[in-house]
């Protein structure tokens, strides 16, 4: 999140789309409440009405997987009722450059950008990749990017912006997403009106944005709404995501993704061999004024990084030699994964407190690649169907050779350590039980394995011991979590003069301004340096205090990066320092005292005015500016719509190309049937969506063996409309069949009025929505029912982050006679 | 706390159903085996071993769709029909507001299950020596100085405790201040003579739309008394009348008997 949960209260008009707060984050909607108990609107618009909608001042329904024609519509009606807050667009964003008269937007070139090669799949669509060079800006003879003030220039990012999502007209809008027309202007003009300074719009998303072959450019659609109407770096704005695990924020922080190292690094690359050359390739340059160009710092981070795994006993080139690299062109992400699982590419796996039999898409490819595996290590509270795979539904124990562990490990009150929330605070926690039985931390059960290995290397040898022999564990024989996190935060590893200050060896930094590029200062996450040093363990500080009245309380926890609780503070104020919204300022500038109040601020040069020592907001931009032209993602600059992979209708109404072309698409050689998808499909012809409720969490691994939570929500169900009912011949509570191109699985009917047909060009559409929490394994395994919603979920992602598209996918609901 | 009360604030729940969980597990009821019914509202009614719950509804109402989460349990009235009923006084309204149950005096009639306009106290049919259950206003949390359990699980402030005087206010403030989200009517205000727990809605939906009854403000107990007050008088009366006849007739027949006596002689 670019602000926090406490942070909602100040909006003036909340945006959910894409999310289900009231459900699924109830705590967070204490805050959304405070926000309309003092006049704000909230706006929900999503596939059904949800418990969320229930709360809204207004509702729109909404075809999954058009998130970004109705957004597009959005951003055509603040250009063309110039609702824009022109000073921070103009000054903020680089709404102002001029980019290569080269480059080619959907609307003239056959509905894709320019510098696409690819082939026509079988399906009729472009697939293939992008060569970005037309993606690109005219420069000036100085290095510096040419740039129009006015934004006249047709050239222009706020021209070519207004030029592409002129197509977005809402009569299209409402053809592609079957929201009424009234109320796409009714949200358009309720939303734009945030872009006032002084007013502020938030917008809340989770899996309903992230999971589409779009995901990410659903997420730049808003981004560039939000810059837009001036709603970055100020409070109760932001573009915030709510996360959906409790510490999956921590994971992302930590580098738990194969393409990052802890602090959102680079993971390094077979084509980088040494750290000058990935330092080289990884580190942005600029020429532009006022641009802090924070990531310039990079090689500090990574030295200091590489230093927290190996110490000054090894030179860093030959740390950096140590480190594993990617292959260039390889994905390794989850669907990878298991494709090469499936085709026996795996001899072990550690299913490390996840589910993926129940939570991977296309579930029923998950299970079978276990069945090719040697080995298999199941870490986990309580049996699931990943470790009890072998005997699941359709399985043959006896044809099947891998060995199982299970690992008890205990659960988050039995061990102590951090949590890092969505919005980006770390905040400690204390053990408050012992474990049962034999269950250990995680944190535990990997020293011991580190041990252990370690002990093999050097007693037996290896293909290459090196990595794991020549590693700094200054941790003892057992885990040790203060330990872990002052490493993190890290140390300097000889004795250093900064600024006059003398800091030595052995002591904790202070903060990532103070790490260095030669190997002299270690850190595990640079993010977190600040989060433990010589003043104590900040996240566990319980500080009550809110000087600012804004909800900040600096003194509660610790966020990162060094407590900053609202990030790009800097484009909440003008050029001369001053609040756009006096009655509400993150920071500001005190003209005498030469110093800022408020939140940490996004840097702490002078405002923008001084020319010599002013810097630009968005600091973490090569240009200083945030982009509403973003080259950096795979499938365009501009968000564009595409149909989901599997979709209701045959044609894109927007353009000639149907699905995103960057999509990476699977085929098992030999074994069509478990890639298996069906668009436009008369045998599945309802929308599809997967969801939570507020009584399960994720699989229901925990939630599905604790009895209170099980006896509100018993079992797999299916929500459809009345209408969709009566064509089936369904009655509300009787179990029915929900079947897709990959499975198929057994629910109960619930028949709602809060499910409607939509009207899609013309003709009528019915979505169906689905819970993710149920498996076979508990209660009743005996009866080996199949309950997962993943069964039916397509293997198919997002092309920057391969992300499933587990929200919209085609389906069919038929009665069911079932003997219980 | 004397005299304390519920607010429930229908406008800001939003069906998490923590409330639901935190009674199970402070009162360490069990849970009951349910199935889906074509509902999220799970188990679908009170039971003795489910104390509170939420109910869910849905429905249009003037082309405005509405998904309404009620919170349901004892409304601990402040002249309960059921303490008036009960025949041995295992019900009582305390001080506090709480109204408690004494399963040592209950005598299993279940005439409280009949007196009560909410039908909330439940019965353990399934035990040998059935007693009645219902929400027991954390009369235990209260006497260690804490609030229901309910109260400090609700994440939204939904549920609010405080002085029966103070959440009156507290109400009809949101309502002055915020009157186009609230019904203006408080329930429990003044129904039944009023009620510990008292309920907020929102403005376009009636109170009747989630299954509150109408009610009048008469306090139940007295629609009884109105026949019982006359108990006693009666009992003396009718004794009385009842003596005299039995003294009249007898000494009408000691009368005939003697003329038959003195036919009899001459």
């Amino acid at each position: 999140m670019t602000n926090h949960w406490i942070d909602f209260k100040n909006a003036d008009c909340i945006l959910v789309m894409g999310s289900n707060p009231a459900s699924n984050h109830p705590v967070a909607f204490k805050w959304i409440q405070k926000a309309l108990e003092n006049g704000a609107k909230l706006i929900c618009v999503d596939p059904r009405f949800t418990q969320t909608a229930a709360k809204a001042d207004i509702y729109a329904p909404l075809r999954s997987g058009t998130d970004i024609a109705f957004l597009g519509g959005m951003i055509k009606y603040i250009v063309d009722n110039n609702l824009y807050f022109e000073e921070y667009v103009r000054d903020y964003t680089n709404a102002s450059f001029l980019v290569n008269p080269g480059f080619k937007m959907p609307g003239d070139n056959e509905g894709v950008f320019s510098g696409l090669t690819g082939t026509k799949t079988k399906e009729g669509f472009v697939s293939g990749t992008y060569d970005k060079a037309s993606w690109s800006f005219q420069m000036n003879a100085d290095g510096t990017v040419k740039n129009d003030p006015t934004m006249q220039d047709p050239n222009c990012v706020l021209q070519l912006l207004g030029k592409h999502f002129s197509r977005y007209t809402p009569e299209k809008v409402e053809q592609i997403t079957g929201t009424p027309k009234d109320k796409l202007l009714e949200i358009y003009k309720t939303y734009g009106a945030t872009g006032k300074a002084g007013k502020a719009g938030t917008e809340l998303y989770a899996m309903g944005w992230t999971q589409h072959t779009v995901g990410v450019q659903n997420i730049r659609s808003m981004a560039i709404i939000q810059l837009l109407l001036g709603n970055m770096g100020i409070a109760g704005g932001g573009v915030n995501a709510m996360r959906g695990e409790s510490n999956v924020q921590g994971s992302t922080d930590h580098g738990l993704l194969f393409h990052i190292l802890p602090g959102y690094l680079q993971t390094p690359a077979a084509a980088l061999p040494t750290l000058a050359a990935y330092n080289e390739k990884n580190t942005p340059q600029t020429k532009e004024l006022q641009s802090a160009n924070w990531w310039a710092n990079k090689p500090k981070y990574m030295a200091s990084l590489l230093r927290a795994f190996y110490d000054q006993g090894l030179p860093l080139e030959d740390a950096y030699a140590l480190m594993p690299k990617i292959d260039d062109g390889v994905n390794y992400s989850w669907l990878t994964i298991f494709d090469k699982m499936y085709k026996g590419q795996f001899s072990g796996f550690f299913a490390w407190g996840q589910n993926p039999a129940c939570s991977g898409a296309n579930a029923n490819k998950v299970r079978q690649s276990l069945t090719k595996l040697k080995w298999m290590v199941n870490v986990n509270l309580f049996a699931n169907e990943t470790g009890d795979f072998w005997q699941g539904p359709g399985m043959k124990p006896e044809e099947i050779d891998t060995e199982v562990f299970m690992l008890p490990c205990a659960a988050s009150m039995e061990k102590e350590g951090s949590i890092s929330n969505s919005g980006r605070w770390m905040q400690w926690r204390y053990k408050a039980v012992d474990s049962p039985g034999e269950a250990m931390p995680d944190g535990e059960i990997i020293s011991a394995l580190y041990h252990e290995v370690r002990r093999l290397y050097e007693t037996e040898g290896g293909a290459y011991p090196d990595p794991i022999l020549k590693l700094t564990w200054n941790y003892g024989k057992h885990f040790d979590s203060h330990a872990v996190a002052k490493e993190i935060n890290g140390y300097f590893l000889e004795d250093r003069e900064i600024k006059g200050v003398l800091y030595k060896k052995g002591t904790l930094v202070p903060s990532f301004a103070f790490l260095q590029d030669d190997g002299s200062t270690s850190s595990g996450n640079w993010l977190y340096c600040n989060s433990y040093t010589e003043d104590g363990n900040k996240a566990a500080r319980r500080g009550t205090e809110d000087p600012s009245g804004i909800g900040l309380f600096p003194d509660w926890a610790w966020a990162w990066p060094v407590n900053r609780r609202i990030i790009y503070n800097r484009a909440s104020v003008d050029k001369n320092g001053a609040p756009w919204a006096p009655n509400k300022p993150v920071i500001q500038w005190n003209a005498t005292k030469k110093a800022w109040s408020g939140d940490v601020p996004d840097g702490g040069w002078p405002p923008l005015a001084d020319t010599e020592k002013g810097m630009k907001p968005f600091i973490m931009k090569t240009a200083g500016v945030a982009h509403i032209f973003g080259p950096g993602l795979v499938d365009g600059p501009f968000p564009e719509h595409y149909e989901p992979l599997e979709c209701p209708i045959d044609k894109n109404l927007m353009s000639p190309q149907m699905v995103n072309p960057a999509v990476k698409r699977w085929e098992t050689d030999g074994v069509p049937e478990l890639d298996l998808r069906a668009s436009c499909d008369p045998r599945f012809p309802f929308v599809c969506s997967t969801y939570r409720v507020s009584e399960h969490w994720q699989t229901g691994v925990m939630t599905r063996w604790t009895p209170w939570l099980l006896e509100m929500q018993p079992e797999m169900f299916v929500e459809m409309s009345h209408e969709l009912a009566q064509l089936k011949e369904i009655q509300n509570g009787e179990r029915v069949t929900v079947t897709s191109a990959r499975g198929e699985v057994e629910a109960v009917a619930i028949v709602t009025l809060r499910i409607k047909p939509l009207t899609i060009d013309g003709g009528t559409i019915h979505q169906v929505g689905i819970p993710w929490h149920y498996g076979w394994r508990y209660p009743d395994p005996k009866f080996k029912e199949l309950r997962s919603a993943n069964l039916l979920t397509p293997n198919i992602g997002d092309p920057n982050t391969m992300i499933p598209e587990s929200k919209a996918f085609m389906v069919n609901v038929v009665k069911k006679e079932v003997k219980r | 706390m004397k005299n304390s009360s519920f607010l429930i604030d229908l406008t800001k729940c939003t069906g998490c159903r923590s409330c639901q969980v935190a009674c199970k597990q402070w009162n360490e009821l069990p849970a009951e085996r349910t199935v889906n019914t074509g509902s999220y509202q799970n188990p679908l009614l009170l039971s003795s071993q489910t104390w509170t719950l939420i109910k869910f509804d849905e429905f249009e109402k003037q082309g405005k769709m509405h998904w309404l989460f009620t919170k349901i349990g004892c409304m601990h009235c402040e002249q309960p029909a059921c303490v008036s009923i009960c025949p041995v006084g295992a019900l009582q309204k305390t001080e506090s507001g709480a109204v408690i149950y004494n399963k040592n005096v209950c005598i299993g009639c279940r005439y409280c299950m009949i007196a009560c306009p909410f039908h909330i106290p439940t019965f353990e049919w399934k035990k040998a020596f059935p007693f009645i259950k219902k929400c027991t206003f954390c009369f235990d949390r209260l006497a260690e100085g804490q609030k229901p359990a309910c109260v400090c699980a609700c994440p939204t402030g939904a549920i609010t405790f405080g002085t029966r005087n103070d959440m009156i206010n507290k109400a009809h403030g949101l309502i002055n201040k915020r009157s186009n989200t609230y019904n203006p009517h408080l329930y429990g205000e003044k129904e039944v003579g009023g009620t510990a727990v008292m309920v907020l809605a929102p403005r376009d939906v009636a109170f009747s739309d989630l299954g509150f009854p109408k009610l009048s403000e008469r306090p139940l107990p007295t629609w009884t008394w109105n026949a019982l007050k006359f108990v006693p008088s009666q009992i003396v009366l009718v004794s009385a009348a009842m003596a005299f006849f039995y003294w009249l007739t007898k000494r009408k027949m000691k009368k005939k008997d003697a003329d038959k006596e003195v036919q009899h002689d001459a």
